[in-house]
């Protein structure tokens, strides 16, 4: 069993993407069953990123936490990439082996699109499930049963057949840390970087932007924000008046 | 003159209101436009009643798209059966709503279909070169701007609860045009998608609906501990719960029946008084009716202020004894 999980520093914090944790814990505990049922076949877990040379931390974290090999596309510091290009550089780099499971987060917590994951699985030709929150390896190994949230608390059970990609939402486990040793070794160990032109032949050449980046805007405000001043005492004061005038306390 | 599509959101059989808020969307888009053509898409194995119901009600052309497979959603159907009939009448637009199956299926026919794909559009405007989409980044801090690139259809998936549903002319009546496609799974027989059950979470949520007060709970509130403080703080007000931010349930620290938000119960308290709470997209679309919101958070520039009456800047757990402090001397 192979799978990759694809793995994303947020812009904002420069740490893994939240839902990407999820993810690479969860590859970590189908792993774990799947070596206790002592099966001859190893499970791997890989990881991928897509981004600029600093974000090189993030598979080292993925190592730390247990992940076996890292693969990292460098792309130069341009801005954000939307999920369409970054969908398709993860298919060339997932292309290069032949995974039976690959993991996203439900979002990244930047761009909050949620795109990537649905993406890739297309151009894989993949089937594909968003937001899971439960997964269970069939004994074959040849499906998974997963439970998929939708609104209002229902969830559906599905079964998917490998490969597959799934995108994992926040709830489906508790992410480890990464354990000291590893961390150690991880700085030792090598990740496999690419660079856009060993990704795309000449023919295809790179992939071409489909959304625009126009601007950054502030959202609008939707209520009256009105700041109370002073202090500690005197905002408890000012909140208590106000409930109290409006008959809420 | 190419045609703006809108698919209809569909549960157990019937048409969602969500449908009504991607059409007044799509009625922005045509107007912007100053060009296009509304059609309503009716993913169903028997759409014939509702369409012709939608085309009456809403005054717009529609088109059943039938197939026996679509009775209920699976994410390789409705792509495929979409792009099937999408590819015919090759839009300009493709317009869904940002629910769990509208993000489940819209990226992927955005790339069958060559289309620029915008997730989440909260939005419509436009400049001289075009329209415009605005969708919330960074923890819904900002609104990013975004055009598609020149010269290809868009699919967009809408954020519930933005566009506001018009009133329809309904003077006339839409057409009715029904389109059967079938599915075929290549290579197989089987579908790669196997329905088991529908489960749904326990939702006893009836006291978080029904309270006129809700004091919330966010990841700011630090550890598990600090909830005492919270429930201490809702119980000096009558007829008042304690609902959280999703975090909070997925760590464990409390039933997933006080989660307010998208995913947990949407909420229409008197007060709302969120402690620590970042103010998400997902955490606002629960609690956005409430009639009066305070906000109590350490840092100044988070977005709950934004969509707060009353704006406190300070660390909750402080904040929360003094307030006790003067409710005891009163
Ligand atoms: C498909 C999907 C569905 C979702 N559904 C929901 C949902 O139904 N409900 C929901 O809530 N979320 C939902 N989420 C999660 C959502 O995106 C956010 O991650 C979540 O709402 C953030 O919760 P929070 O505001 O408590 O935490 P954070 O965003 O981490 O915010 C914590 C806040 O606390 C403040 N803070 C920190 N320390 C202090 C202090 N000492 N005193 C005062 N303030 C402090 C910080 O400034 C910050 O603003 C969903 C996400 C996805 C992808
Ligand atoms: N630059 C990237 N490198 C690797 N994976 C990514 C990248 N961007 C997004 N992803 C994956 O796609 C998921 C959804 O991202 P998004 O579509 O941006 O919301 C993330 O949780 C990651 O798993």
């Amino acid at each position: 069993m192979k799978s990759l999980i694809c793995i994303k520093q947020s812009n904002e914090s420069g740490e893994m993407n939240l839902f990407d944790t999820h993810a690479i814990e969860e590859a970590l505990k189908l792993k774990q069953k799947f070596e206790n049922r002592g099966y001859q076949e190893d499970f791997s877990v890989d990881v991928v990123t897509i981004g600029p040379s600093e974000n090189s931390k993030i598979i080292k974290r993925a190592f730390g936490m247990g992940a076996d090999k890292g693969y990292h596309v460098i792309t130069k510091e341009r801005g954000y990439s939307f999920s369409f290009e970054t969908a398709s550089r993860l298919a060339a780099v997932a292309k290069k082996e032949s995974y039976d499971l690959i993991l996203t987060g439900i979002m990244s917590q930047d761009l909050m699109a949620g795109q990537t994951g649905p993406m890739l699985a297309e151009i894989l030709n993949l089937p594909c499930v968003t937001g899971v929150v439960k997964t269970e390896l069939a004994a074959d190994n040849s499906s998974i049963k997963v439970e998929q949230e939708m609104e209002n608390g229902f969830r559906n059970g599905l079964e998917i057949i490998l490969p597959a990609v799934l995108t994992i939402q926040a709830g489906i486990n508790t992410p480890r840390y990464p354990t000291l040793s590893r961390m150690l070794a991880a700085g030792k160990k090598e990740i496999m970087t690419f660079n856009e032109t060993d990704l795309f032949s000449k023919k295809t050449g790179a992939v071409q932007a489909r959304e625009i980046f126009v601007s950054m805007e502030d959202p609008q405000k939707t209520r009256a924000g009105h700041l109370l001043q002073g202090s500690l005492a005197d905002k408890a004061k000012q909140l208590f008046t106000v409930l109290h005038g409006k008959a809420l306390i | 003159m190419k045609q703006i599509l809108v698919i209809a959101e569909m549960l157990d059989g019937v048409i969602q209101p969500a449908t009504w808020e991607i059409t007044a969307a799509a009625a922005k888009i045509k107007k912007l436009k100053e060009s296009g053509q509304i059609k309503i898409i009716i993913p169903s194995d028997d759409p014939l009643p509702i369409a012709k119901e939608t085309a009456k009600q809403t005054g717009m052309d529609v088109i059943g798209l039938k197939s026996n497979d679509l009775k209920d959603y699976d994410s390789d159907v409705y792509k495929q059966c979409l792009f099937k009939l999408v590819k015919t009448i090759d839009p300009s637009h493709i317009l869904t709503a940002h629910t769990s199956q509208g993000r489940d299926f819209a990226p992927g026919l955005a790339i069958s279909f060559n289309a620029a794909s915008i997730a989440c559009v909260n939005e419509i405007k436009k400049d001289d070169k075009g329209l415009l989409y605005s969708r919330s980044v960074l923890g819904n801090t900002k609104n990013m701007i975004v055009r598609p690139a020149e010269g290809i259809p868009v699919v967009l998936t809408l954020m519930p609860g933005v566009f506001q549903p018009d009133n329809f002319n309904n003077q006339k009546k839409g057409r009715v045009e029904i389109c059967e496609i079938a599915f075929d799974p290549d290579c197989s027989n089987t579908r790669r998608i196997r329905h088991e059950k529908i489960l749904q979470k326990s939702c006893e949520n009836k006291t978080l609906k029904g309270a006129k007060i809700i004091v919330s709970a966010g990841r700011g509130i630090g550890k598990k501990e600090n909830l005492d403080a919270i429930f201490k703080f809702a119980q000096c007000f009558s007829s008042s719960a304690v609902g959280v931010s999703r975090p909070l349930v997925d760590m464990g620290w409390i039933g997933y029946e006080h989660q307010v938000g998208i995913t947990g119960a949407a909420v229409s308290p008197r007060l709302y008084i969120a402690c620590g709470i970042s103010g998400s997209s997902q955490h606002l679309a629960g609690m956005k009716d409430a009639r009066f919101v305070v906000s109590i958070n350490n840092n100044p520039d988070a977005p709950i202020f934004r969509h707060s009456d009353l704006c406190i800047v300070e660390d909750i757990d402080p904040f929360l004894q003094a307030f006790l402090k003067v409710v005891q001397t009163k």
